[in-house]
């Protein structure tokens, strides 16, 4: 019998990684948020530790996925948490004491902690000079701004929208905010690494991004991609935070210091200082007719990408991108930018971007509705996107079911009979576009093995690869075998990411099966999905399909404290077709989980930029009481091609819940809805509704 | 660093004499030195319960109790829950229902809820979710772990009532 391991506490993740004779690293990090190195005294440490100081990296190139501005050790921390040098001892107790007794001196700089002021001409700036990466995340026409901290910009142009607006008759705008937060996978990143004696570096550690990471550390080390080994055993959660080389390069370096293997794992406060998701300020303008057809919106994002831009201009892009929404605009104009700012980096978080537009989004459909006094759901209905449509990229819509999305949705909470303390979310989620995905599958003994790089982080990949080849092949799930992926022995596969693994895998498996069963012994397969977006006029093919949701909220509020009571939040999610129903059904319930913290509960907070809530009891994030009332659907069509699930359920929720609370007068700008923001709110119902702050609007 | 000092405890059965450093941690004792992996540390501050084990039968945090302090005790980890191949009805119950993703919560989650079945054999949904509030799960929203606990509950109740049978002598 196989008994899942996982039940028995027997996975062996990254934190459980050894290797014989490893040493133990700890990190040396800024107290500053931004300022220059004058000098480290290291006169403290004990004898037998190694130090790993910047001249011992001076050598090694900036690195990052889509720009190269980040140092492995930084001369010029720029956030505070900056990692300035790094530790290498016999124990990690022995790690922790001597990073302590490290003596770090730095002359401060001027610091910036807001988007908005990073973006000023007169801002203090991060970097000078940025050059994009020659790694394959960087493949969309980044634009960095020269002379400011923009390090990307992004545009759609669709029709004329100012032309549009003059023939609106009701506008509404508002400026929309969701701040920092934390992935908080409950394993935190670990890594161990070495050298081996012919020369090749070898890493075992959590991410997302396998490819990318060998890539980035065969450059950074110039060593041939073929002489850097990754490989990926489960991870305890990642959700974005395990993505592209994050404490790697510095456990590498350690490593080529010490001639020794090195393994690294960092605590819990230390995560939030690694990388979290970027905070956001968006600004919508949206226009309609007087029957309440859409006729024009202008749409201007600040993605807040901290001191490294990491994929910052990715996420700034999708968020761009998604700002539209699923609903027929014939003028639509979209403005995103990544910005720098003296903050940890943010990267990609479960939503990528989407989440932040899809809040400001919802939320000003909402406004625009009791603008026009008509119905929240009415008005989505009249205006949301079918086959055949144009959206704002010039690409025409395929399997839409936003109708049938949403009035599952609204029926749940029962909004058609009383839409008070009710809201509705619809949502359209891109994919990754351009991406490739190949897989090897092999006989062995009387079952399969399947090569991979699909990276297993508790969303159940294997279990899904094995279910479809098994369909394909003829056999048990049982037969088959997935093991953790290994650069030296899968083929490449773009990463694991935006909920495209099950869609680009399954297409690439049904060609390896295929020459599988004529070859009797191995097949391989390919698939390519095409694309991209032009980064000036945002025209091209966003995603070669969309993730579809639509979400309803029904709550209460207690208006003397603020506090919100679900009643019932529902999601209606496209899956396209199932392959592992009770998976699809964990990833819709994780998400909304999660969404639900991103609505109520999550926000790193920072004072001058140093993290405030940088552990589990300040930072909190939802428990079991939390998710009582979440519930959710999965909407199939016949023959349809799978939809990944990892993410689509996640930004329904704040939207759904924001709009729930509006619909009782209580208009909410800012994620979280804490009781505090509530409670002003109920303070600001009487009077009109706030002035948009017009500063975001600045191109 | 400050001198070793002898610890004897009980682990799964087995018993350990170990010379530990007083400010050790039982959680670093039962990973680092008797290699029981399947405890895991999340927060380092006892909020997300990934370390529950249990100390003379309850249900503790290991990351917030010295190794010194269970000098004596007896110890279970996830690693002794299950007899031999067959599983703890509670294992059974996450792997049935589907209560587990990436499965880093899932031993603590275990643990935290058969200290929880023992206090109170038939749960309600809402205790089951009120006793499990101090261990986090970031992948699966918790519906499967709350429904995986109930089946435990039923099963645990339904072999509670079997009858024994006795070895008459």
């Amino acid at each position: 019998m196989r008994v899942d391991p996982r039940a028995r506490g027997a996975v062996r993740y990254s934190v459980d990684a050894d290797m014989p004779g490893q040493l133990h690293a700890a990190l040396v990090r800024s107290t500053v948020a931004h300022g220059v190195v004058r000098g480290i005294d290291v006169s403290g440490v004990a004898p037998g530790v190694t130090v790993l100081l910047p001249e011992d990296v001076a050598d090694l190139p900036l690195y990052g996925c889509q720009i190269a501005d980040q140092a492995v050790l930084a001369e010029r921390p720029r956030h505070a948490g900056d990692v300035v040098a790094a530790v290498a001892a016999p124990t990690p107790a022995a790690a922790r004491a001597a990073a302590r007794a490290v003596v770090v001196e730095v002359d401060e700089l001027p610091a910036v902690f807001d988007a908005l002021d990073a973006a000023r001409e007169e801002a203090p700036l991060l970097h000078e000079g940025l050059s994009v990466s020659d790694n394959d995340a960087a493949y969309f026409g980044i634009r960095p701004v020269a002379g400011t901290n923009i390090c990307h910009r992004f545009r759609i142009r669709h029709g004329d929208v100012e032309a549009g607006f003059a023939a609106a008759d009701v506008v509404v705008e508002g400026t929309f905010r969701t701040p920092a937060a934390a992935h908080v996978p409950m394993e935190p990143h670990a890594t161990v690494a070495r050298f081996t004696e012919d020369g090749r570096l070898e890493v075992v550690t959590g991410t997302q991004t396998p490819f990318n990471m060998r890539m980035e550390l065969a450059a950074m080390f110039g060593l041939d991609e073929e002489d850097v080994r990754i490989v990926v055993p489960p991870m305890g959660g990642s959700f974005g935070a395990k993505t592209f080389t994050r404490q790697e390069g510095i456990v590498a370096a350690l490593a080529r210091k010490t001639g020794r293997p090195v393994k690294l794992v960092l605590g819990r406060s230390e995560e939030f200082l690694t990388l979290n998701r970027h905070p956001s300020i968006v600004h919508v303008r949206l226009g309609a007719t007087r029957t309440g057809d859409l006729v024009a919106k202008a749409v201007t994002c600040w993605a807040d990408t901290g001191a490294y831009a990491d994929c910052g201009p990715g996420v700034a892009q999708k968020m761009g991108f998604a700002a539209p929404g699923p609903y027929r605009i014939p003028n639509c104009w979209v403005d995103a930018h990544a910005v720098y700012t003296n903050t940890p980096p943010n990267g990609a978080f479960r939503g990528y971007g989407a989440m932040q537009s899809i809040w400001a989004s919802e939320r000003t459909m909402d406004l625009l509705a009791a603008r026009l006094g008509t119905g929240p759901l009415e008005l989505r209905r009249r205006n949301l996107l079918r086959d055949g449509d144009a959206y704002a990229t010039g690409e025409a819509m395929h399997g839409t079911c936003f109708e049938e999305l949403l009035d599952r949705a609204a029926a749940a909470v029962g909004y058609e009979h009383d839409p008070a303390g009710k809201g509705l979310c619809l949502v359209m989620k891109g994919m990754q576009t351009p991406s490739r995905a190949s897989i090897a599958i092999e006989r062995e003994g009387d079952g399969y093995v399947i090569r991979c790089a699909t990276t297993e982080m508790g969303q159940g990949a294997r279990r899904s690869l094995a279910l479809l080849a098994a369909e394909r092949l003829g056999c048990r799930p049982e037969q088959i075998r997935v093991p953790d992926p290994d650069t030296d022995r899968v083929p490449y596969d773009t990463r694991t990411t935006s909920s495209r693994s099950t869609f680009m895998m399954a297409g690439a498996l049904a060609e390896a099966c295929e020459a599988l069963l004529e070859d009797g012994r191995r097949g391989h397969g390919t698939i390519v999905n095409d694309g991209g977006l032009d980064p000036d006029t945002g025209q091209g093919v966003a995603s070669t399909h969309w993730h579809q949701a639509a979400g309803a909220a029904h709550l209460e509020v207690d208006e003397e404290t603020g506090r919100v009571r679900l009643h019932r939040v529902h999601c209606a999610v496209y899956a396209g077709r199932v392959v592992n129903a009770p998976g699809a059904a964990l990833q819709n319930e994780g998400s909304m989980t999660m969404g639900l913290g991103t609505a109520l509960f999550e926000s790193v907070d920072f004072n001058e930029g140093q993290v405030t809530n940088a552990n589990l009891s300040d930072y909190n994030v939802p428990t079991a009481r939390d998710a009582a009332a979440l519930t959710h659907e999965l909407v199939e069509r016949e023959g349809a091609p799978i939809h990944g699930l990892g993410e689509t359920a996640l930004p329904p929720v704040p939207a759904a819940i924001g709009n729930a609370l509006a619909s009782l007068g209580i208009e909410l700008y800012d994620l979280p809805m804490t009781p505090e923001r509530v409670l002003e709110a109920i303070d600001r119902r009487a009077a009109p509704s706030p002035e948009p702050d017009l500063e975001a609007r600045r191109r | 660093m400050s001198a070793s000092v002898p610890v004897r405890l009980t682990v799964n059965g087995t018993e350990h004499e170990l010379q530990v450093e007083p400010r050790l941690l039982l959680v670093h004792l039962i990973r680092d030195r008797l290699g029981l992996t399947g405890t895991h540390v999340g927060c380092d501050t006892s909020n997300c319960g990934a370390c529950t084990l249990h100390v003379d039968g309850e249900a503790v945090k290991s990351c917030t109790v010295l190794a010194v302090q269970a000098d004596g005790a007896t110890v279970k980890t996830i690693e002794g829950m299950a007899n031999g191949d067959a599983l703890h009805p509670l294992q059974e119950a996450f792997w049935n229902d589907h209560g587990l993703q990436c499965g880093y919560c899932t031993p603590g989650m275990i643990m935290a809820a058969a200290d929880l079945l023992a206090r109170n054999p038939d749960p309600s949904e809402d205790e089951i979710r009120h006793g499990l509030e101090g261990n986090l799960c970031r992948c699966t929203g918790y519906q499967n772990i709350v429904k995986a606990v109930k089946d435990a509950a039923g099963e645990l109740r339904a072999a509670q009532a079997q009858p024994v049978t006795q070895e008459v002598v």
